[in-house]
């Protein structure tokens, strides 16, 4: 991490490789932003659980910079990545970083994480309990079609005292390659063995084969399924949790590593935050699931935009440079009234020189 | 061979003998006739370029994923792109594919025919009664007035019955058809119970069914209204009623034509992509498990999965869909030329079929 | 007693076929008011002034419009051309070959169209998000139908006037120029109608070919995407919320309006070429 700092500092310096005595912390990276000299249309694709905060950020980065539109496009994580690497769009948004195999496909593709997000566990269970706990591994099994009904003593044993009614469990999934599923998916690997070795984690995974499992495109999809189908269980992403619950959706409280039960407010997803982010390697392409502590949320991600190091002209490079400068400042895009608007939380300090030295790399 | 006998085309207008036709033909042309008729060739290959084109495309993308998968391609039930975040991968026959990937056709091709073959089956009959009502006992001046109903039904985008399923069609038979229906008919298996939310098989047959009403209704009228008169009269004539003369001599007069519209409109509900995108209920992976049960066509499944196809670093998620997209292609290729062979046959191609409807 | 049996089945088979018109009937209707039933409370202005980001329709309308503008560009010269190549100058038998291959271009999903435009237009040529992509792939689908009705268009025109043409020495290209095409031309435009009609319904192959949008068109070929109006009834029908339905709604509303339009235009042009055939010496 301080070798990769050191270096960008010589490159930005100009000069060549000396031996440059270890800094305590690494110095921030000069970007070069500003309104570029002709009007920009910044085309962004992906993520539906990062549209709602993009169409906040939206009208706010335009009047800061009068030059640059933002265009921003639901449709999933894995269009916003496709869309990113074939260059159809500047900006691909998405919750999920890429993997191994398209990161080393695609070596000049950057992950440039702008807030961190959380997702929440909704479920549709008229007459029955609100906020009723559920671990990773009972999830896991509803999905695997191995628990079946909402009063099964699995569900049973984790809610002591509360009645629960006879009724179908229907699991709700994204049909649409999806970073929500990437970090839902992550957290039934990290607590369940028998999805761990099967299905595993992924945009797209290989579901298990259950009789009435329904599937829904984007976050709003999935919230107008489960709020069509009694016995739903469906994941959300906090943007859109507001919508939910005022459709009626329950939200669950999910168990974290320490075994306790949490929904996702802004003090748990930041102590996950405060627990994982500092791991965070300099290609940005961390998991935050299932991160240890005491009141750690464990469904808790970056939110990337994939942008290509290389740009058409120099107005393109320096309108994303701009934006993206601009989303993770907290004077610019990082407010906390646009952050809570879609229940967000702010870059860790600790992650911010990271991500500015990625930005710098965006040449045109 | 298809219109071989049929000159440049000889369909309504006066017959012009051959004779005469091939003279014109060979009369010298000016050597800026030769240059237009070149411009005016090309012009006329571009379609036939462009199908080739889309064929050997699809073809050439289609063929790794068939090597892979082998004949289970379409025999298989599990169409999955693997894991794609492992870092190891499978490989088959010389192909590389994420760990696990598996690509199998046969739900979705079953979904694909199921679909069209119910549309069919319910479309057909309602075309040929409503077009022998229009034509035999709706007053002359009212029937351009309502046949305008057949013109509008062709011209609905199919997003817009894809709109009409979700927030109508399919909330209003969920409630108040599919419970009678599954109490009627719950002896058999496939009727029963629980009959969902509307957005299924039989929500998406009917929809298709209207769908392609027009395409067999438009051509069906067209039919009817060349019924020699004379012959219809006779009928009536000699003390057969209004039904019987229908049967007798009115509905063989136009069998033929009726079935080569019925595989054009066949054919049209194979291909169907939105609408049955947004009622089908897009279950990828399985056949449904009633008749009222979620389930996906081949078209369905390519919009849905190509974003999924596309983040697989191999390649092989996007060959698969191609390979999808070939079995669709041959399927509706061969049911189109199919329905156009037989209305040749059956009508002297004096009829044309009209395939929007407009 | 016999009379009685058949008068009986015959009033059971025509309440049963007059069931079966109102069965065609009531779609129709039912559709319309579906979409007006929904879109009520978003008819108004706002829908023309503002674009997708804001419940409006501006961008969407305005990308189909150019749409339909670039397959009229592209679609109706070579369609055109084709059919009059059809009908004048093609011998027998290629001629009937190119017409296979026109009629199973006609039958090709348009799916796979949209497929392969987006795998070689966008992707492969790096055409990214392409307006062009998005007016060849929908040209591809209307292209038969525009050869079709011009060829049919030209065939009705009666064989005296290629005869006095002929007689009078004109070279073939004059004859087609002042004698055989005006009396073809409402005929033709009646098929261009039926290639707009399809060109503003279709969505299949602009889905990943043209992308979405919400900002206005712009003529840009490539690296822009493009908003249209199916893609907003497609999108918001699967939202949740009231209002995204009613934006759906008015999208339907403003699409079917823009088809009864069309439809009535190619009415007006059906009855003028009637009229104008008829008045042609055979």
């Amino acid at each position: 991490m301080l070798l990769g700092a050191l270096a960008i500092f010589v490159a930005a310096c100009g000069s060549t490789p000396t031996h440059h005595k270890a800094k305590a912390s690494p110095t921030p990276t000069p970007v070069s932003t500003g309104n570029p000299s002709s009007a920009v249309t910044l085309n962004e694709a992906g993520s539906s659980l990062l549209y709602p905060y993009l169409q906040v950020l939206a009208p706010a980065f335009n009047s800061a910079y009068s030059n640059i539109t933002l265009a921003a496009q639901p449709g999933g994580s894995g269009l916003g990545i496709n869309d990113a690497i074939g260059k159809l769009v500047q900006m691909g948004g998405s919750d999920a970083y890429l993997s191994d195999a398209l990161a080393t496909a695609n070596p000049a593709l950057l992950n440039i994480p702008i807030a961190i997000s959380a997702q929440a566990v909704n479920y549709n269970v008229p007459g029955g309990p609100d906020f009723i706990k559920l671990s990773g591994g009972v999830i896991a099994q509803m999905y695997e079609g191995k628990i079946t009904n909402w009063n099964d003593p699995k569900i049973a044993a984790l809610n002591p005292g509360v009645s629960l009614p006879s009724l179908a469990v229907v699991p709700v999934r994204r049909l649409d390659s999806s970073g929500d599923t990437f970090i839902f998916t992550s957290y039934l690997t990290a607590t369940n063995s028998a999805w761990s070795n099967g299905p595993n984690e992924g945009t797209t995974v290989t579901w298990p084969a259950v009789s009435n499992e329904l599937t829904a495109n984007g976050n709003p999809g999935m919230i107008q399924v489960c709020h069509n189908t009694p016995g739903c269980i469906a994941y959300i992403g906090v943007s859109v949790e507001n919508t939910a619950i005022e459709t009626g959706l329950q939200e669950a409280m999910i168990g974290n590593k320490s075994g306790k039960f949490l929904t996702p407010n802004q003090s748990d997803v930041t102590a996950a935050v405060a627990a994982a982010a500092g791991s965070t390697p300099s290609d940005l392409r961390q998991s935050l699931i299932f991160a240890s502590g005491a009141n750690s949320y464990p469904i808790v991600n970056y939110e990337y935009l994939m942008v290509q190091e290389q740009q058409p002209d120099p107005n393109t490079a320096q309108a994303i440079r701009t934006f993206l400068s601009w989303a993770i400042s907290p004077t610019g895009g990082a407010t906390s009234g646009n952050l809570s608007a879609v229940n967000f939380v702010a870059l860790p300090t600790s992650v911010i020189p990271k991500v500015t030295a990625a930005i710098a790399k965006i040449t045109g | 061979m298809i219109g071989a006998g049929h000159g440049a085309g000889g369909t309504a207008g006066p017959e012009v003998p051959r004779a005469i036709r091939r003279r014109l033909a060979d009369q010298d042309l000016t050597t800026r006739d030769r240059v237009v008729r070149g411009i005016f060739l090309v012009a006329a290959l571009v379609p036939a370029a462009m199908l080739l084109f889309l064929a050997a495309e699809m073809v050439d993308q289609a063929i790794p994923a068939l090597i892979y998968s082998g004949p289970r391609f379409f025999t298989g039930q599990i169409f999955t792109f693997g894991n794609l975040y492992a870092t190891t991968e499978s490989h088959h026959n010389g192909i590389t594919a994420p760990l696990h990937a598996q690509y199998g056709a046969l739900p979705f091709i079953f979904g694909t025919v199921a679909s069209s073959l119910m549309a069919l089956v319910i479309a057909v009959p309602v075309s040929v009664g409503a077009m022998l009502a229009l034509t035999e006992r709706v007053p002359w001046r009212l029937q351009s007035g309502l046949s305008i109903f057949v013109e509008i039904l062709a011209g609905i985008p199919s997003v817009a019955y894809g709109f009409w399923g979700i927030l109508f069609f399919g909330p209003f038979l969920a409630h108040d058809i599919y419970p009678s229906l599954a109490h009627v008919l719950g002896f058999i298996p496939f009727f029963r119970s629980p009959v969902g939310a509307g957005e299924g098989l039989l929500t998406t047959a009917l929809v298709l069914a209207v769908m392609i009403v027009p395409i067999i209704a438009a051509t069906t009228r067209e039919l009817m209204r060349t019924v020699p008169v004379l012959a219809k009269e006779g009928a009536l004539a000699l003390g057969m009623t209004q039904y019987e003369t229908a049967k007798v001599v009115t509905l063989p007069y136009v069998r033929r034509g009726i079935m080569a519209a019925a595989v054009l409109g066949w054919a049209r509900a194979l291909g169907e992509t939105m609408a049955v995108l947004m009622i089908s209920g897009d279950l990828v992976n399985r056949f449904p498990a009633n008749i009222y049960g979620p389930f996906s066509t081949i078209a369905a499944t390519i919009v849905n999965l190509l974003d999924s196809a596309l983040t697989d670093a191999t390649g092989t998620g996007i060959h698969a869909l191609a390979a999808l997209g070939c079995v669709l292609l041959l399927i509706t290729v061969a049911t189109n030329l199919l329905g156009r062979f037989i209305i040749r046959r059956a009508t002297g191609g004096r009829v044309l079929p009209i395939g929007r409807g407009i | 007693m016999r009379n009685v049996l058949r008068g009986g089945r015959d009033a059971a088979f025509w309440i049963l076929c007059t069931i079966a018109l109102l069965l065609i009937i009531a779609p129709s209707l039912a559709i319309g008011a579906g979409l007006l039933q929904q879109a009520w409370p978003a008819l108004n202005l706002h829908l023309f002034t503002a674009t997708t980001a804001n419940h409006g329709l501006q961008n969407a309308i305005l990308g189909s419009l150019v749409l339909c503008l670039g397959v009229m560009i592209v679609a109706a010269p070579v369609g055109i051309l084709g059919g009059i190549y059809l009908a004048e100058f093609a011998p027998r038998r290629s001629g009937s070959w190119i017409r296979l291959g026109y009629e199973t271009l006609a039958g090709i999903p348009s799916i796979v169209v949209g497929f392969v435009a987006y795998l070689v237009l966008d992707q492969e040529l790096h055409w990214g998000f392409s307006l062009l992509a998005g007016i060849l792939a929908l040209s591809a689908i209307v292209l038969p139908y525009v050869v079709k009705t011009t060829e049919v268009a030209l065939i009705q025109v009666p064989t005296t006037l290629r005869d006095a043409g002929a007689a009078l020495g004109l070279s073939r290209l004059t004859t087609l120029r002042r004698a055989l095409l005006p009396p073809a031309i409402p005929a033709i435009a009646s098929g261009l109608v039926v290639a707009l009609a399809i060109s503003l319904g279709e969505t299949a192959p602009l889905l990943y070919t043209v992308g979405f949008t919400d900002q206005n068109p712009t003529f840009n070929l490539f690296q822009h995407p493009l908003g249209y109006l199916t893609y907003v009834v497609y999108l918001n029908a699967t939202l949740p919320t009231r209002l995204e339905h009613e934006v759906a709604g008015a999208a339907g509303v403003v699409l079917i309006f823009l088809l009864l339009f069309l439809i009535g235009v190619g009415r007006l042009v059906g009855r003028w070429a009637a009229r104008y055939s008829a008045s042609m010496p055979t």
